[in-house]
């Protein structure tokens, strides 16, 4: 260990102070959500089970509306490991102009505010300023226009698959990365065709990569609030209706599904975590394939090799432009469109200069919102990154270090609007008594993702640099521990420590579910657009969408910028 | 008709040519080395033959056909990569067995031909292993075995021995030969070592700067090297520049820097050209007496070493040269020390001579 020569006192006390504070900041607010209901359980009991007027409807609903969370993230996820894994694979092996911009696209909704997204969206296939427009028809869809055969509103399918995309594409496109070359060229030269490789040799290896990017991808789906709101229409999902209960005060109902959801993600994730942890050498054993039908797959694979690359290239390349690339472009043309009146009666009060500087002087409510966000995201990030640095290092250092990191991935998977009520539970008026909704408790939520989100990358950054050799080498320079890492290791991770930072203040400025339910009277710019959207001032929320996507554009470039050193 | 044969290849990367117009050939059974130092263009050379690049210009044929726009899987020529790339997913036998399911054989065919070949290489009884379990020489012969039940007739090597420890490489190397031998196939060596390309190809090609310096058997690329690069690159020599003085029917006349003079019994130079002179530190003898018919010159022992067998000196000149001599250990000799004074004796028929290079000697050999 390294601390050791400042003396026991001092690395004592730093270990300490950062892990009461991960375990009262990041930790406890959850496992708060969870006793709550064992310790509330007769109002838990008496508002779900046994109402004397309602009778069990509440807990009947419960069930219906995680059916239909459930049904919509597991297709969501298949269609994403439909599409995602060949474009991991793409990313990942193939090099082609353009594709920093590809990976940019397929990141954005990672760093998206998801109601102004969720609204850009919308605006493309159900108004007339969107897709319709194009087809000459008033709009393409109805909201609550469903897919057969699933029965899940396609807007809503659609969102979701935007949003959960890029969790998939990424984290499979880093496993395939790490995987040699040199296996697919020696399956290529021992006679399998493309297809073939993929199918024995790169999919069997990638498969732990695919497990963890679609828990993700599922536990994102299932906790998605801000887009979800705006583009349900009838439908409601788990997150939603935990907002919803929360704003009714039905606290009990919200936190038995919040806790429902919770253990949900942990029996998901707890599987595949020791699925994964267990076989990083080798991965799952053979399917045993009758050899008549292997050598009919082969052959079809070869033949589809050599005729079939293209679609296998473009067809993912197409679903980013859709359902990704025209919202956007919608959303900012739509402005223009909308910009002195409507365009359709020609009213000035359904302009966006009207709405702004009107009666409703929605100007300043923006101006106050992003205030309020910025105050936010940089406060909460920066308790954040105080936090994480110290806690990365013991994470990496610490025997106990990876159940430290499980435990981290807590905040990652639970939905967020479950988050923000055991926030809400926890300091609130009915936990400690602490902090009142509004402006604190908001910065309070965000600093629970914000610590994995900064933890992530450090260790990212961490783990590539050979930081051991370097330190230990300081070390026999004549550095002592503390002048090792503020000499060396630091630095090393600057990187990472940036990186991280941006992330988590992205992600905090873009963060709707868990600000819901916690903001009290404050209001941040993304909750903004879901207010303006509910009160149907459809050019107000337009511009509030497009602000949002171009602050988000900017902070993808400045990621970018530091992530490519 | 030959098995592998490169015309006119060129590949480059951006501005950087890897390659440059490569004409080479290959015969089929015949082991061939690519030898050449870091950055020659050794590994592409011979992902082009496997078909994971495609050249730039020029054509690849294989077995007569032109393959330039084949993928690599129909080529039949199995690439084995230093760290080996056995699937870590599957054991021994399922490794072995990929080429042979891959290509659709019968049930009967392909257990026959998997067991014979780990048979072949002895490791029949470790079919049930993983990859990580074995160790690397097993490795090494699985992903041999594992080429050769692929059916493939070429198997193209990428410094196949960069991963195992000095000894167990010189071991493997004499048993990869035979294997090859054995089972008639082709093999194209990449290695930077000379040492290992000297002792198991039929033919070495020597590559430098994306070109072919010079091609032969080992024998050839050892006694009649053509140029500087060859000759230090195999086996290494002493260097002397000089200008020629004068050329008689013996042969020609040195002018070394300080005034020394040597004698050579190549008179292929005109006179007043600018030279190098090489002469293999073997080549080299040292005593006490001047020998007759031999270029004598004084020098002094600045080190000695022991390599093994044999003695190697570092003897600076009157001149301010330093040059290395290599003296075989026999029972009753004494070896030389650190100071003494010797007369360094070297027949004029062992030197060789070249033409001063246009980028100075220094560049020519250090690039090594």
């Amino acid at each position: 260990m390294a601390w050791k020569n400042i003396g026991i006192n001092l690395s004592g006390i730093v270990i300490s102070c950062t892990l009461i504070a991960f375990l009262i900041f990041v930790v406890l607010p959850s496992f708060y959500l969870i006793s709550y209901i064992f310790l509330r359980w007769d109002e838990v009991w008496y508002e779900v089970f046994a109402n004397p007027i309602t009778g069990d409807e509440n807990w009947r609903q419960i069930i219906r509306i995680l059916l239909f969370s459930f049904k919509l993230s597991l297709s969501a996820v298949a269609f994403d490991l439909v599409f995602g894994v060949p474009l991991a694979y793409v990313l990942a092996r193939k090099k082609f102009p353009g594709k920093n911009l590809l990976e940019d696209l397929v990141t954005l909704p990672l760093v998206i505010p998801t109601s102004g997204f969720g609204f850009a969206t919308l605006i493309t296939w159900t108004s007339s300023s969107g897709l319709g427009r194009l087809f000459g028809s008033t709009r393409l869809l109805s909201m609550n226009t469903a897919i057969p055969l699933i029965n899940v509103p396609f807007i809503l399918f659609i969102v979701h698959v935007a949003l959960t995309f890029p969790y998939l594409v990424r984290t499979v496109e880093t496993k395939i990365q790490s995987i040699e070359e040199t296996y697919e060229i020696a399956s290529r030269t021992l006679g399998a065709s493309s297809l073939t490789t993929f199918r024995k040799v790169l999919l069997p290896l990638s498969i732990p990569g695919i497990f963890s990017g679609s828990v993700l991808a599922f536990a994102r789906s299932l906790g998605e609030t801000g887009a979800t709101i705006i583009v349900s229409g009838v439908s409601t999902t788990a997150s939603i209706a935990i907002v919803r209960w929360a704003s009714e005060f039905k606290l009990s109902t919200a936190a038995f599904m919040g806790s429902l959801l919770v253990l949900i993600a942990w029996i998901m994730i707890l599987p595949v975590e020791i699925y994964v942890s267990k076989n990083r050498r080798s991965s799952w054993r053979h399917l045993h394939i009758p050899t008549n039908l292997s050598m009919k797959i082969i052959k079809f694979e070869r033949f589809l090799s050599r005729k079939l690359s293209i679609v296998k290239d473009t067809v993912p390349l197409i679903i980013v432009v859709i359902l990704i690339i025209i919202p956007v472009v919608v959303v900012i043309s739509s402005v223009t469109l909308y910009w002195s009146a409507d365009p359709y009666t020609g009213r000035v009060e359904g302009g966006v200069v009207y709405q702004l500087f009107g009666p409703s002087r929605y100007l300043d409510l923006i101006l106050r919102a992003t205030l309020t966000s910025v105050i936010v995201a940089s406060i909460s990030t920066y308790i954040a990154t105080c936090i994480s640095i110290p806690l990365s290092f013991i994470i990496e250092r610490r025997r106990y270090g990876h159940i430290l990191r499980t435990m981290l991935k807590v905040p990652l998977i639970i939905p967020t609007s479950s988050l923000g009520l055991s926030v809400l539970l926890l300091w609130g008026s009915s936990g400690l008594c602490l902090v009142n909704s509004g402006i604190w408790m908001i910065i309070l939520t965000h600093i629970v993702f914000s610590v994995p989100v900064i933890v992530e990358s450090i260790i990212a950054a961490y783990e590539g640099s050979g930081m051991q050799m370097y330190e230990e080498t300081a070390r026999t320079l004549g550095a002592n521990a503390y002048s090792a890492i503020e000499a060396v290791s630091l630095p090393l991770i600057k990187g990472g420590i940036f990186t991280g930072f941006i992330l988590s203040f992205t992600h905090s400025l873009g963060e709707t579910g868990a600000t819901l339910i916690v903001m009290g009277r404050d209001t941040t710019i993304p909750v903004l657009v879901v207010n303006m959207v509910e009160a149907l001032a459809i050019p107000a929320a337009l511009f509030t969408s497009t602000y949002l996507i171009v602050l988000s554009l900017v902070m993808l470039v400045i990621i970018r910028i530091l992530t490519q050193r | 008709m030959p098995l592998v044969e490169l015309v006119n290849v060129t590949k480059r990367f951006g501005k950087i040519t890897a390659l440059n117009r490569i004409n080479l050939s290959v015969e089929d059974g015949e082991y061939l080395c690519i030898l050449g130092p870091t950055g020659a263009g050794k590994t592409t050379l011979l992902r082009l033959i496997a078909g994971l690049l495609e050249p730039d210009e020029g054509e690849i044929y294989i077995e007569g056909r032109k393959v330039n726009k084949v993928p690599p899987e129909e080529r039949n020529a199995a690439y084995m990569f230093q760290n080996y790339a056995l699937f870590p997913h599957m054991n021994v036998w399922r490794n072995v067995s990929f080429g042979p399911i891959i290509k659709e054989w019968n049930q009967k065919r392909i257990n026959d031909v998997t067991s014979e070949v780990l048979e072949m290489v002895r490791l029949g009884e470790r079919k049930n292993a993983y990859p990580h379990e074995l160790s690397g020489g097993m490795q090494q012969r699985v992903a041999l075995a594992r080429g050769i039940a692929s059916g493939a007739r070429i198997l193209l090597l990428d410094e196949p021995f960069g991963a195992l420890d000095a000894r167990l490489r010189v071991n493997l190397r004499t048993q990869l030969k035979s294997l090859v031998k054995d089972q008639r196939l082709t093999a194209i060596h990449v290695t930077h070592d000379q040492e290992e390309a000297l002792m198991v190809s039929d033919r070495i090609a020597i590559l430098r700067e994306g070109r072919i310096e010079q091609i032969g058997s080992p024998q050839e690329i050892y006694t009649n090297p053509k140029s500087i690069f060859t000759i230090s690159f195999v086996g290494g020599a002493n260097f002397f520049e000089g200008v020629v003085s004068r050329v008689n029917e013996f042969g020609s006349e040195i002018e070394l820097r300080g005034g020394l003079r040597i004698h050579v019994s190549d008179r292929s130079r005109n006179v007043g050209e600018r030279v190098v002179v090489a002469v293999r530190r073997e080549h080299i003898s040292l005593g006490k007496s001047r020998r007759r018919g031999f270029n004598n010159l004084l020098g002094e022992i600045e080190d000695v070493m022991f390599v093994g067998g044999s003695m190697e000196y570092m003897i600076k000149l009157e001149n301010d040269m330093t040059l290395f001599s290599r003296i075989l250990l026999k029972g009753s000799s004494t070896p030389l020390r650190r100071g003494e004074i010797v007369i360094i004796s070297f027949h004029p028929r062992e030197c060789r001579i070249f033409e001063y290079p246009r980028r100075g000697l220094l560049k020519e050999i250090e690039a090594i």
